[in-house]
C-alpha cells in the first residue's frame, strides 16, 4: 500500500506529563482517518505533532518515505500537510479572499491572478464566494471554518489534518461544516480528522482510531469500531458517548 | 489685557519667521525620530520573538543579540534624553578632536534611538498580545517566521499599538525641546531666543505653548483617523457574481 504518513513510536511529554506514549499508525493515500477518544486522551497533541506545531519527544513521522523530524525545511512540509483548527485561526487582518490567496502567493509563489482564481474556486466549493470581501470578525463560526477549509484546499495539499473542526461551533453550524468536509472526502483527499461527532466519523471515514490515555487502544474500519468493538474501553467510551447525546 | 494681545500680535508679526523655522525643525526631528524609532522597535520585536532554534550556533547568536537589545532598551529608557544628548554630542566631539556633529542630524539621531528603546517594548507587547492561533494559522500553511511576521503579525500589531505610537509622537514633539541644550534650533530654542530679544517672556512662552498644543492635537487627531482607516468599514459588500469573478 502507498503509505503517505506513518507515525512510529511517537512520544510527547510536557515536562513530567507524558501525553503520548508510543503511538504507531499509518495513513494511506486517499484514506479518511477519524481519531476519536475522550478529551485529554492526546488526540489533538498527536495531530499537532504530525504538523510539527508540537515537537515530539521521541519517535518518527515518515512522510513519503522521509522522516520529517529530521527535515530542515519544515515550512515546505507544512504546505503539503495542511491543518484546520478548532479555533479557525483565519488571519484577522485580511479579507476572506486574501486569506485564501496569501499562502499561495507567499509560500507557493503563485502569481496573483492564478491565486485569486484558485481561491475563488475553493471558496465557491465551500459556499463562501459571496463573502470574499468580509473580514473574519464579521463572519459566524461556521462561515469562518468553511473559509479555513478553503484556505487549506487552496494550497493543494496532500493531506489535511482537522483538529476538532466543529467543537467551537453552535449545533446548527456543525452540520454545514461537516457537509463541506464530507464533500471533499468524496474527492479522494487524504484526511486525518480528530472529532467528537461519532455519526459523522462513522459516515465519512474508512479508518477509525480510538485513543485512550496517550495510546491507540483500538483501530479498524468504522464498522469494526462502532458496531463490534473488541476492547472493553472502546465499548465503554462509545456507550458513554451515546448516552450523553 | 489689551496690552497682552498687542504684545502677542507684535511678537507674531515680528518673529513669525523664527517660529515657523522652529516648528519645521521640531516636526522634522520628532517625525523622523518617531518613524526611525518605530522601525528599530519592529526589527527588535521580530528578532526577539524568533522561536528557539535547534541549531546551537543560531541559538547562541540569538542569545547574544537579545542581550544587546535588552541592554540598549534598559540604558536608553533609564536615563534622561537631555543627558543622553549631552553625552552623545560631546562624546562624539571628545573622540574626534573637538569636531562636533551637525546639529539637526544629531538631534534626529538622539530622538530616534531614545524612541527606539520605548518602541522596542511597545512592539514586543503588541506582538505577544496577538493570539497564538494567528502564528499557528500562518505556520500551518507553510509560512516561515519572517513571512508570518510581515504578512500576519506585524499588520495586526501595528493596529493595536497605534495609540501607543501616537503617544510616543506627541511626547517627541514636546521632548525635542530638551535638544536646545546642545543648541538644536527647534521651537523651544527659538522661543527662548525671542524672549531674550523682546523681554516679553510671558507672552512669548504663551505663544509657544499654543503652538505646541496645536501641533500635538493635530497629530493625535490625524492618527485617530488612521486608526479608523485601518479598521475599514463595519460592514462588507456581498460579492454578487462569484462566477464572473472566477472567469476574470
Amino acid at each position: 500500500m502507498d503509505k503517505i504518513i506513518s507515525v512510529n513510536g511517537l512520544k510527547k511529554s510536557f515536562g513530567e506529563n507524558e501525553i503520548l506514549k508510543d503511538i504507531n499508525f499509518s495513513v494511506s493515500r486517499g484514506d479518511v482517518t477519524c481519531i476519536i477518544g475522550a478529551s485529554g486522551s492526546g488526540k489533538s497533541t498527536m495531530l499537532r505533532c504530525i504538523n510539527l506545531l508540537e515537537e515530539p519527544t521521541a519517535g518518527e513521522i515518515i512522510y513519503k518515505g522521509q522522516n520529517i523530524l529530521k527535515t530542515k525545511n519544515i515550512p515546505a512540509y507544512r504546505a503539503k500537510v495542511e491543518m484546520v483548527f478548532q479555533s479557525f485561526n483565519l488571519f484577522e487582518n485580511m479579507t476572506v479572499l486574501k486569506n485564501c490567496m496569501i499562502g499561495q502567493m507567499k509560500v507557493l509563489k503563485t502569481d496573483k491572478e492564478t491565486a485569486r482564481n484558485e481561491a475563488m474556486h475553493y471558496l465557491e466549493k465551500v459556499g463562501m464566494a459571496p463573502y470574499i470581501n468580509a473580514k473574519p470578525r464579521q463572519l459566524s463560526g461556521g462561515q469562518k471554518q468553511r473559509v479555513a477549509i478553503a484556505r487549506a484546499l487552496a494550497m493543494k495539499p496532500d493531506v489535511i489534518l482537522f483538529d476538532e473542526p466543529t467543537s467551537a461551533l453552535d449545533p446548527q453550524m456543525v452540520g454545514e461544516v461537516l457537509e463541506v468536509i464530507k464533500n471533499i472526502a468524496k474527492e479522494g483527499l487524504t484526511m486525518i480528522i480528530v472529532t467528537h461527532e461519532m455519526a459523522f466519523a462513522r459516515d465519512v471515514s474508512n479508518h477509525v482510531v480510538f485513543m485512550k490515555d496517550g495510546v491507540i487502544c483500538e483501530e479498524g474500519s468504522p464498522d469494526e469500531i462502532f458496531t463490534s468493538p473488541k476492547k472493553q474501553e472502546t465499548k465503554d467510551f462509545l456507550s458513554r458517548f451515546m448516552n450523553n447525546r | 489685557m489689551t496690552a497682552f494681545f498687542k504684545e502677542v500680535v507684535d511678537i507674531l508679526v515680528k518673529y513669525h519667521g523664527y517660529f515657523l523655522q522652529g516648528i519645521g525643525y521640531t516636526m522634522l526631528i520628532s517625525l523622523t525620530g518617531t518613524v526611525v524609532g518605530l522601525i528599530i522597535g519592529l526589527i527588535t520585536g521580530i528578532v526577539r520573538t524568533i522561536p528557539q532554534s535547534k541549531n546551537p550556533v543560531i541559538r547562541g547568536i540569538l542569545k547574544v543579540v537579545n542581550a544587546i537589545i535588552s541592554i540598549y532598551v534598559e540604558v536608553f529608557r533609564g536615563t534622561p534624553m537631555m543627558v543622553q544628548s549631552m553625552v552623545i554630542f560631546w562624546g562624539y566631539a571628545f573622540m574626534n578632536n573637538g569636531n562636533t556633529l551637525p546639529l539637526i542630524p544629531a538631534g534626529i539621531f538622539i530622538v530616534s534611538i531614545n524612541t527606539g528603546a520605548y518602541m522596542a517594548e511597545i512592539v514586543r507587547g503588541g506582538i505577544i498580545s496577538i493570539d497564538k492561533g494567528q502564528f499557528e494559522g500562518a505556520y500551518s500553511i507553510g509560512m516561515n517566521h519572517f513571512q508570518t511576521m510581515i504578512n500576519v503579525i506585524v499588520p495586526q500589531t501595528m493596529r493595536n499599538i497605534l495609540p501607543a505610537i501616537s503617544n510616543e509622537f506627541v511626547i517627541n514633539i514636546k521632548d525635542t525641546s530638551v535638544l536646545n541644550v546642545i543648541g538644536v534650533t527647534e521651537l523651544y530654542f527659538f522661543t527662548a531666543k525671542i524672549s531674550k530679544m523682546t523681554w516679553a517672556i510671558f507672552e512669548t512662552y504663551v505663544v509657544a505653548c499654543v503652538i505646541y498644543f496645536i501641533l500635538t492635537f493635530t497629530i493625535t487627531r490625524l492618527l485617530k483617523l488612521a486608526e479608523r482607516k485601518i479598521d475599514g468599514p463595519a460592514s462588507y459588500t456581498i460579492n454578487e457574481m462569484p462566477a464572473a469573478a472566477e472567469e476574470g
